[in-house]
């Protein structure tokens, strides 16, 4: 007998192999006490993770507006040592090299690791991704009308630190870490 | 009544019984399907009971390809358990597009490999095995098929999910692949790797195949 014939006849063999095989014991009251919980599985970390961002966002840039939208005038103290990553940021912002560069690389191989995700986990980050990105999309158009904003500034820069700690996570593929001076 | 006429009649009859009846002779020919279908609606509704019937009719499926990839009873047990609350927490996500035994095939697979990632169990399990050398599926096999299924239990684990799902499931590379999130080159020679191993082992016990 060749190779080829043993070969198949192995996986013939094989396929004649039982699949249904009844377990010992009824598996059915642990899974039935486990579905009677309250239902907090659904929520995985990195669903949490997203959903604080955007409370974080959320929560942040409506006590700038209230807090701002009256003052004619605004005078701070500025610690010394932020006067420089401030003046980074400039009055129109705008996403450095490094940083295009990073998110370019992480989104050209996304698609290719995501089709390795099951379709579970790939929704799951799918829209975690879509939430973080329409998160930067609101903070964006906040910092149209209020340019100069630091705290807006800085929840940019920390979703945009979200978008890209999500991209490496799913891919680990990236070793480039923003700095402040990379928006 | 004459002969053609008592024949008109009776083609009349018939032909009015398969074009009446006929959708209700489809359900009948298919219950199962219809009662899967209904009871998933239910499922998803977060009827428990509704879920219940799914899993009877669904855990010898899920039970047997987790027993097989995991070789061990009480990791299997485990991990169909594990599987049915997974599936019960996704149910909304499921719209048919596959069959429902295909999708809870895909999670019971997820389960054996988060546990054995989580877990350094396995190096124990093929120790045992090694050791005992019966494979726990095997008792739901017969004859030189004991061997074989003897056999799989004792490849190493890459090699055994591909052949499991492969060879005795009847999943393509592409589907085994993806399934275990890796290539379909990979599976390809975890295959290879899986079929010389089995004709190594078989060929020393002189199991005919």
């Amino acid at each position: 007998m060749n190779d080829i014939n043993r070969d198949d006849e192995l996986i013939a063999a094989a396929s004649t192999l039982a699949t249904e095989i009844s377990p010992e014991q009824d598996l059915w009251p642990g899974i039935a006490a486990a579905i009677a919980r309250p239902q907090g599985s659904r929520w995985t970390p990195m669903f949490v993770q997203a959903a604080a961002v955007i409370l974080l966002i959320g929560a942040s840039s409506s006590l700038t507006y209230l807090a701002t939208k009256d003052r004619v005038q605004v005078v701070e103290f500025v610690p010394t040592g932020l006067v420089f990553e401030q003046a980074s940021f400039g009055n129109h912002y705008a996403l450095g090299v490094e940083y295009q560069e990073a998110h370019g690389d992480l989104a050209a191989q996304l698609d290719e690791e995501l089709a390795r995700l099951s379709p579970e986990a790939r929704e799951d980050v799918e829209l975690n991704l879509a939430m973080i990105r329409g998160a930067i999309s609101q903070i964006n158009e906040a910092l149209q009308k209020e340019p100069d904003n630091a705290l807006l500034q800085d929840l940019l820069l920390r979703t945009y630190h979200e978008e890209l700690a999500l991209m490496q996570r799913v891919g680990g593929l990236t070793q480039h870490v923003m700095s402040r001076k990379d928006i | 009544m004459s002969d053609i006429a008592e024949i008109c009649s009776l083609e009349a009859l018939l032909t009015a019984t398969v074009s009446d009846y006929s959708p209700q002779m489809v359900a009948l020919n298919n219950p199962g399907m219809t009662d899967e279908a209904d009871c998933i609606a239910r499922a998803q509704r977060s009827d428990a009971k509704a879920f219940e019937s799914l899993y009877r009719m669904h855990i010898d499926k899920v039970y047997g390809i987790c027993l097989r990839m995991t070789g061990n009873v009480a990791e299997a047990e485990d991990c169909a358990q594990d599987a049915f609350i997974q599936a019960w927490n996704k149910l909304d996500r499921f719209r048919g597009d596959s069959a429902f035994a295909t999708w809870l095939h895909r999670i019971a697979v997820n389960s054996v490999l988060g546990r054995m990632r989580k877990s350094k169990r396995e190096r124990d399990r093929i120790q045992l095995a090694t050791a005992t050398s019966v494979s726990p599926a095997s008792v739901a096999d017969t004859g030189e098929l004991r061997d074989l299924s003897d056999a799989v239990d004792r490849l190493p684990e890459g090699a055994r999910h591909v052949f499991v799902l492969f060879a005795v499931y009847g999943y393509s590379h592409v589907e085994a692949s993806d399934m275990l999130g890796i290539a379909p080159g990979t599976s390809k020679a975890q295959l290879h790797r899986a079929r010389r191993l089995l004709a190594q082992q078989l060929g020393k016990e002189g199991f005919e195949v």
